[in-house]
């Protein structure tokens, strides 16, 4: 039992990852059409990146507000231009500031946003080796 | 007349809640009998105030009493009965008002079920609960008087309950979670008594546990709730945004598991006893910050009551007050070292201390994220950041991931040392074999596979096997195991069930943003949409614009309905998503704006999966209310 | 040493409630500028009064000037607009407008009954100028010095008060 399911395991992860079914488009009915998955899902994961400005607290995705819909459909555009997602980003950050994404920039001055975590858990597990002959906790 | 009295109980309750965080302590400590109350009955005064109290506040909403100002502000003749009910807690006053009904629901249950025969033991706890309820109350008191009156001319009708508040969950997500926000009193008040009297560490653990595990239940519940309703409510089909708020109730619901973890290891072995101890208090001081954030107005959030930093200072003052009280016992008291075995690094133990570890740094690392753009802002004079999903999902994975293969292990390692670790061989193997049965079921279910919900999908796995599996150890069937294990086999099961949720509908989602005329019909994945009609309706308190949608596949037809919904008097809009549920996943369509004549642009969202993220949440929580209840039965 | 771990958690403590208590002191209820010291962003957009005349940052001519974003649809425009028009009266600074996503005939109305503060209004019925311009609202104002690059820019309405701290001091260079 064991060794068929290991078998079928191999050959689904060779088969399936890469058997993607085409999505079908029709554009008169899609509010931003594509031609291609590729761009599409990037469309949508950088409406959940970036954030409204005018909004209390949402990401594009989440408001129908009018700087929302201007702003979707400016990432839209540059999405259609080939822009990357750095690109886009950069584009948006130039006029609203690194408020715009959800996505904190790494500069020194949030390398303890970045790092912090990190460094904790190094400090944490060096500390109980350390102090592991004291029986301290 | 009726406010005024709710008034003068709340005002009763001060008088007497300081009287009870003071004599007993003063009794104890002076060793004078004559100061001496009976706690018991006065548990039972306390509560019967308290619930009088709220129960005004209740009926002057039922009433449609407009010239109580809260109600006034949250309520309208129009708003139907339930949720008059339910504006009780809808803003900062009536809110306060709850928590402290919370706190002496669970005083009171702590006072009448535990049974302990340290008599002065359970006069400190008492007298530190009073005395924390004594600040709840005079906080709420000073600034944030629900019983205040519109006189001598009340209005004639209230600006309404805000109207995405007009939900069935509402009537339930926040009881759920102030309870299991106050719960957190009780593990915190044992921690500082059993500082005071020295308490060994075994005994006052064994206190704590049950009441640690019945307030995490509540938390899962209530952030489930949350969680679920937010999904549903808010239109665009997440499930969790890591808004300040949301992370407010995760982090206390990170440091209760730890807690209650923490003190297994206390109970049985006698280890961890200042570390508990810590966590005790922090869990409570994080409950309260929680409170502190949302009421402040430093963060904006689409949860954060009416913002005042007059009342952010008094709940700061409060945390400040107590949580420095009780650590400055903690620096200045000698802990004698109770004997305590040792440990190797592959035991029990040890694997307790890595899960609180991991899940406490990762708690400290989700606070740091929500302050920090305030803390950016500062230290870069004037610039803004957010600090947002993207960051916290990058920074929780690396956690989880640890934190879920040291739980897949867990039941394994034994106490003082793991006699062999032959048991992992097998996991592995059997966890694989899970992990390929759910590619196989996805693949039939959704024709793909994503290489990107792999190492989540694993984990479930692996949690899931060992949870399970551990029953062979113990050469028992699945049954019989159960029946000994009942409370962790949910708890831990119902994690390897979110995870699995998490991690498909993390990345089998599908969404799409479409422009429709009545009679339009769309493809999306193996839907087909149709936009039947679009209909005028109203409620009790709205006019409704709807539209009639059909989710047509293989199998059959569904129907489901979604709203824009303009509500009176405030001239709010909603949106009301349609979802149809499946067993593998959920069909969610929500209306956008109306383009032009009867156009109106649509989200549709495939979800599969995200049930399970809910189902196992409440897993989890009936495991630690088993659990928790079992407990205080055993004590 | 041990002693020392033990009053860590206090330590560690009262600087966060520190920090906290001075974040209850700071208000900002702004998003930051980023483009001060940018030139003003390049645009092709119709005039507002002639619809077939096209209007770029070239016709932006006389400088310093203030930029005002303004719309029917914001009511605290309305407020705002005595001062601009009080500003245009003493012949302060030119003032050029940007109708933010409006309707032709209702803001040439509003001009006609309450005055045009303008030196004209470009009509940005998209709204692309604004993004460039990272706006998000109305009314806000920019300050463009003489060499065409922003100064200062306030979210909300401009009354004495904000011209006196805000933007007065630029007119002195």
């Amino acid at each position: 039992m064991n060794k068929f399911l290991t078998f079928s395991f191999l050959f689904l992860l060779t088969f399936g990852v890469f058997a993607s079914t085409d999505r079908v488009f029709e554009f008169e009915k899609e509010a931003y059409p594509f031609d291609d998955n590729i761009k599409e899902d990037l469309f949508y994961s950088l409406l959940n990146e970036l954030r409204c400005p005018k909004c209390q607290s949402s990401n594009l995705a989440g408001s129908n507000s009018p700087i929302s819909n201007d702003l979707k459909r400016e990432v839209y555009e540059l999405v259609k231009e080939k822009k990357t997602s750095e690109q886009i980003k950069e584009h948006l950050v130039e006029r609203y500031g690194n408020f715009i994404i959800y996505n904190p920039p790494v500069e020194s001055e949030t390398y303890i946003l970045w790092f912090g975590p990190f460094f904790l858990v190094f400090i944490a597990i060096f500390s109980i080796i350390f102090f592991r002959r004291r029986h301290a906790l | 007349m009726i406010p005024e009295l709710g008034h003068i109980i709340l005002i009763t309750f001060l008088v007497v809640s300081f009287v009870g965080g003071f004599l007993p302590l003063a009794s104890v400590y002076f060793n004078n009998q004559t100061l001496d109350i009976p706690i018991k009955r006065l548990t039972f005064f306390l509560f019967f105030l308290i619930f009088s109290s709220f129960l005004i506040l209740v009926y002057s909403f039922l009433v449609d009493d407009f010239s109580v100002a809260y109600v006034a502000q949250n309520s309208n003749i129009n708003l139907p009965f339930y949720y008059k009910f339910a504006a009780t807690w809808g803003a900062h006053e009536g809110s306060l008002l709850l928590w402290i009904l919370a706190m002496n629901a669970w005083l009171f249950s702590f006072m009448y079920l535990a049974k302990s025969p340290d008599k002065n033991f359970m006069k400190v706890v008492f007298s530190i609960s009073c005395q924390v309820m004594f600040a709840f109350a005079l906080f709420t008191l000073l600034t944030s008087n629900p019983f205040e009156r519109i006189l001598p001319i009340p209005p004639l009708n209230g600006s309404d309950l805000n109207p995405s508040l007009q939900d069935i969950a509402f009537t339930v997500h926040p009881p759920l979670l102030y309870f299991g926000y106050s719960g957190l009193l009780i593990p915190f008040a044992i921690a500082v008594s059993a500082m005071l009297f020295n308490t060994n560490t075994k005994e006052w653990a064994a206190y704590s546990r049950p009441w640690t595990l019945l307030s995490c239940a509540f938390l899962t519940l209530g952030i489930a709730l949350g969680s679920w309703w937010a999904y549903y409510e808010l239109g665009w089909g997440g499930w969790w945004f890591w808004d300040p708020v949301e992370n407010a109730a995760f982090v206390p619901w990170l440091l209760s598991v730890a807690l209650f973890h923490s003190l297994i290891a206390s109970e049985s072995r006698g280890v961890f006893g200042k570390w508990s101890i810590l966590l005790s208090i922090f869990a409570f001081a994080t409950s309260l910050l929680g409170t502190f954030l949302v009421r402040s107005g430093i963060l904006t959030s689409v949860h954060a009551f009416a913002l005042d930093p007059e009342r952010g200072v008094f709940i700061l003052g409060i945390l400040g007050f107590f949580v420095i009280g009780s650590l400055l016992i903690y620096s200045l008291k000698d802990f004698t070292s109770n004997e305590v075995k040792a440990y190797e690094l592959s035991s029990k133990e040890f694997g307790f201390l890595l899960n609180n570890l991991l899940l406490v740094i990762l708690a400290v690392s989700i606070l740091f994220g929500t302050i920090f753009p305030l803390i950016y802002e500062a230290i870069t004079d004037g610039k803004q950041i957010s600090v947002g999903a993207p960051y916290f999902e990058i920074i929780l994975f690396p956690f989880a991931l640890a934190l879920g293969l040291l739980q897949g292990m867990a039941l394994y390692l034994s106490w003082g040392v793991t006699a062999s670790f032959n048991f992992l061989q097998r996991l592995t193997l059997e966890s694989i074999s899970l992990f390929s049965l759910v590619l196989l079921v996805l693949f039939i279910l959704f024709d793909n596979l994503y290489l990107s919900s792999f190492a989540t999908i694993f984990l479930a796995c692996w949690i899931m096997v060992g949870t399970l599996q551990i029953s062979k150890k113990r050469n028992l069937s699945y049954w019989n195991f159960l029946k000994k294990r009942m409370a962790v086999t949910f708890a831990h099961l119902g994690m390897g069930i979110l995870v699995l949720g998490v991690g498909v509908v993390t990345s089998y989602s599908l969404e799409k943003e479409l422009i429709l005329a009545p009679g339009d019909e769309f493809n999306f994945g193996d839907q087909t949409i149709k936009f039947k009609s679009l209909e005028d309706t109203q409620g009790p308190n709205y006019f409704s614009k709807l539209a009639n949608i059909n989710f047509e596949d293989k199998e059959d037809i569904k129907n489901v309905i979604t709203e824009k919904r303009t509500y009176i008097p405030s001239g709010q809009l909603t949106t009301e998503a349609g979802i149809i549920t499946e067993p593998f996943q959920d069909l969610y369509i929500s209306m956008g704006d109306n383009l032009e004549a009867d156009i109106w642009s649509f989200k549709v969202q495939i979800k599969p999966f995200i049930r399970w993220i809910w189902l196992g949440a409440l897993l989890i929580a009936i495991g630690s209310m088993l659990s928790g209840i079992k407990r205080i039965q055993r004590s | 040493m041990k002693k020392l771990i033990d009053i860590l958690p206090l330590f560690t403590f009262i600087i966060l409630i520190g920090v906290l208590f001075s974040f209850l002191s700071n208000k900002n209820n702004q998003l930051e500028t980023v483009l001060i010291d940018d030139t003003f962003p390049q645009f092709s957009l119709s005039s507002l009064k002639d619809s077939s005349e096209t209007l770029t940052q070239y016709d932006i001519k006389k400088l310093p000037a203030l930029i005002n974003i303004w719309a029917t649809w914001c009511i605290a425009c309305r407020i705002e607009h005595p001062f601009l028009m009080k500003l245009k009266e003493e012949s302060v600074l030119p003032i050029y407008g940007l109708n933010y996503k409006d309707n032709r005939e209702k803001a040439l109305e509003l001009l006609e009954r309450d005055g045009d503060p303008f030196e004209f209004s470009i009509y940005d019925f998209e709204g692309r100028l604004a993004i460039d311009l990272g706006v998000y609202g109305a009314p806000e104002t920019f300050f463009i010095d003489s060499n065409g690059v922003i100064r200062e820019r306030h979210v909300g309405v401009v009354d004495e008060d904000v011209w006196k701290k805000k933007f007065a001091k630029y007119l002195d260079e």
